[in-house]
């Protein structure tokens, strides 16, 4: 230890028996440093500034959240697992990421929308499954040539699938998808925003992966928000009815939960918070009417028992509006609100009786005290 | 008092490893998730991408796996991984980007790392100003310089270990090193008697 005795602070600094002894101490070095400082008493206060100077000194790193290490060790467990354990492992061939193939798909795709006549078609509500399902039982990439179509531009882009199923890209989105679907199912990859509305076709389900999420549905619309950098990974229904499920990982299906379930109905949303695996169900920010345009009906209230407001407008949004029918019974209400969003016209609603609205699990909830007396 | 993340092999690593190559799939979970995130931490200096580095990760082990039966069984694990994983995430950044023609002078250029100073150890002012000083020559070391202080001081790797992470000569590494070094202490010979003195006299 002799050398220390004319060391300068960055000397020390620099120093990696002095750096280990600072940041993993161990009973031997504690000993030997504290030893050699008791006979070097003049070096103290440099060795001080150098202790700082070690420990303040950081390199900031940035862990992986831990769900995301586990879900991508579960992965690679669940590849070495398979049975076919003897088969030489090779990379998965990410090719449609090659830049080649971005430009032969983008070509590819521009001439086949130019060969695309386009047929309109009003999508029939129907049952559609979304559920979650751990990074384990991703497909392996399906062997089928992969269009990619990535939107660079600034305005929405209009794809039209082999199944006339028709998706709006947003800006910053890809889809990959296969030229012809296969002939039991219809399956395309997410990474951003898209809109969905997808053409019936029960023997056929169409199936979006999505981060987390695999929405599965027969024909329906819907929106999917499910950005890689997102925190979350949403699905809102716009017609159609949807059922989200989760699942716990497959390594844990000893332990695996009941699937839980909830039901999306049009102007609903799902958000799946990705860091909780929690799934929030609620509201589309702004509701639309979804009977179709004959039978919307008039939202001029004269005298109207409130009640029956509320059932007006729960009908034509296909919301659940639940309420104290005995304690409203006596508030009519006197308003015209065809042309307000639904938040608008429930809040000048709950405004005339003196109460409140909240939206829980997707419901839109009535808090009152009831207007009977005030009557 | 909180401790930076101690960075040797923990003592059981080798067992784990020759478990590895014995075909044991308890240990090449263990394996992976012991050193997930200290790999996490060096592939994301070398991309900002996320979910590159993930897959190169899983990548990495999925080959290692496959290939057990042609493994050394005399490594040093950690150094070992770094240096495989830092290979294969220049060879598949190689394929993807080709049209960017990424020489080998290219790919050493891309280790971005961001050194901060915590001012929780610090005790006077004075000291604050030098630690300063010092994540700013830091800052402006070439890169392959950056790395290698990174992997002798901020991860503890020997001489040896780093030329296999980094692909280069001990002797390279010893050169790189003393530059650096040297480059630390010059600039900052010139303003430490001051600081020195004043924390002195306070």
């Amino acid at each position: 230890m002799e050398q220390y005795k004319n060391f300068g602070v960055d000397d020390f600094v620099w120093d990696p028996f002095f750096r280990q002894w600072i940041l993993t101490p161990t009973r031997e070095s504690n000993t030997e440093w504290n030893n050699w400082l008791a006979a070097n008493p003049d070096c103290e206060a440099t060795v001080a500034q150098a202790r700082q100077l070690v420990l303040a000194l950081r390199v900031n790193e940035t862990n992986l959240p831990e769900r995301e290490v586990s879900d991508t060790i579960a992965a690679a467990m669940g590849r070495i697992a398979k049975p076919a354990q003897e088969e030489e492992y090779t990379l998965p061939n990410r090719f449609y990421q090659s830049w080649w193939f971005r430009i032969a798909a983008s070509v590819i795709l521009l001439l086949a929308i130019g060969w695309t006549i386009r047929i309109y078609r009003t999508p029939a509500p129907q049952l559609a499954v979304t559920e979650v399902v751990p990074d384990t039982v991703k497909p392996m990439e399906p062997v089928v040539a992969m269009l990619e179509k990535v939107n660079t531009g600034s305005a929405p882009i209009t794809i039209r699938l082999s199944d006339k199923s028709k998706i709006t890209l947003k800006k910053g989105s890809s889809l990959r998808y296969p030229s012809t679907f296969e002939a039991s199912q219809r399956e395309v990859y997410l990474t951003g925003e898209a809109f969905f509305d997808i053409s019936k076709d029960p023997e056929r389900p169409f199936i979006v992966y999505a981060n987390e999420l695999v929405t599965k549905v027969l024909g329906t619309s819907f929106l999917i928000k499910a950005y890689p950098t997102s925190r979350e990974v949403t699905v809102e229904v716009k017609t159609g009815r949807v059922s989200v499920s989760t699942r716990t990982d497959r390594l844990n299906a000893a332990t695996r939960r009941e699937t839980e379930g909830v039901i999306l109905s049009p102007n609903q949303k799902v958000i799946f918070e990705r860091n909780e695996i929690r799934m929030v169900k609620t509201l589309v920010e702004r509701p639309a009417i979804i009977v179709s345009k004959a039978n919307i009906p008039q939202f001029q209230f004269e005298d109207t028992p409130v009640s029956e407001a509320f059932g007006a407008i729960a009908k034509a949004y296909g919301i659940a509006i639940l309420f104290d029918e005995e304690l409203l019974s006596g508030c009519p209400i006197t308003a015209t609100l065809d042309n307000q969003p639904l938040h608008d016209k429930l809040t000048i609603i709950c405004k005339a009786i003196e109460a409140t609205y909240e939206i829980v699990d997707g419901q839109i909830i009535i808090n009152s005290k009831g207007c009977k007396t005030d009557i | 008092m909180k401790l930076p993340f101690h960075r040797t092999d923990a003592p059981d690593d080798n067992s784990t490893w020759q478990r590895f190559i014995a075909g044991d799939v308890d240990a090449f979970e263990q394996l992976m998730s012991m050193h997930f995130q200290g790999l996490f931490h060096y592939g994301s200096k070398f991309s900002r991408d996320k979910e590159f580095v993930k897959d190169a990760i899983q990548d990495l082990f999925l080959i290692l796996w496959e290939k057990r039966r042609k493994l050394s069984h005399e490594v040093v694990v950690r150094p070992y991984l770094m240096a495989s994983l830092r290979r294969l995430m220049h060879r598949s950044q190689q394929s993807r980007f080709p049209i960017l023609d990424i020489s080998k002078d290219n790919q050493e250029a891309n280790f971005e790392i961001a050194f901060s100073v915590e001012q929780d150890y610090i005790e006077h002012e004075s000291t604050i100003v030098l630690a300063n000083k010092l994540k700013h020559l830091l800052d402006q070391l070439p890169t392959r310089q950056k790395e290698v202080i990174y992997l002798k001081f901020f991860q503890e790797m020997d001489r040896t270990q780093i030329s296999e992470i980094m692909d280069i000569s001990p002797q390279t590494v010893s050169n790189l090193l003393q530059i650096a070094i040297k480059q630390l202490k010059n600039y900052w010979g010139v303003t430490l008697p001051i600081f020195f003195l004043m924390h002195i006299l306070i």
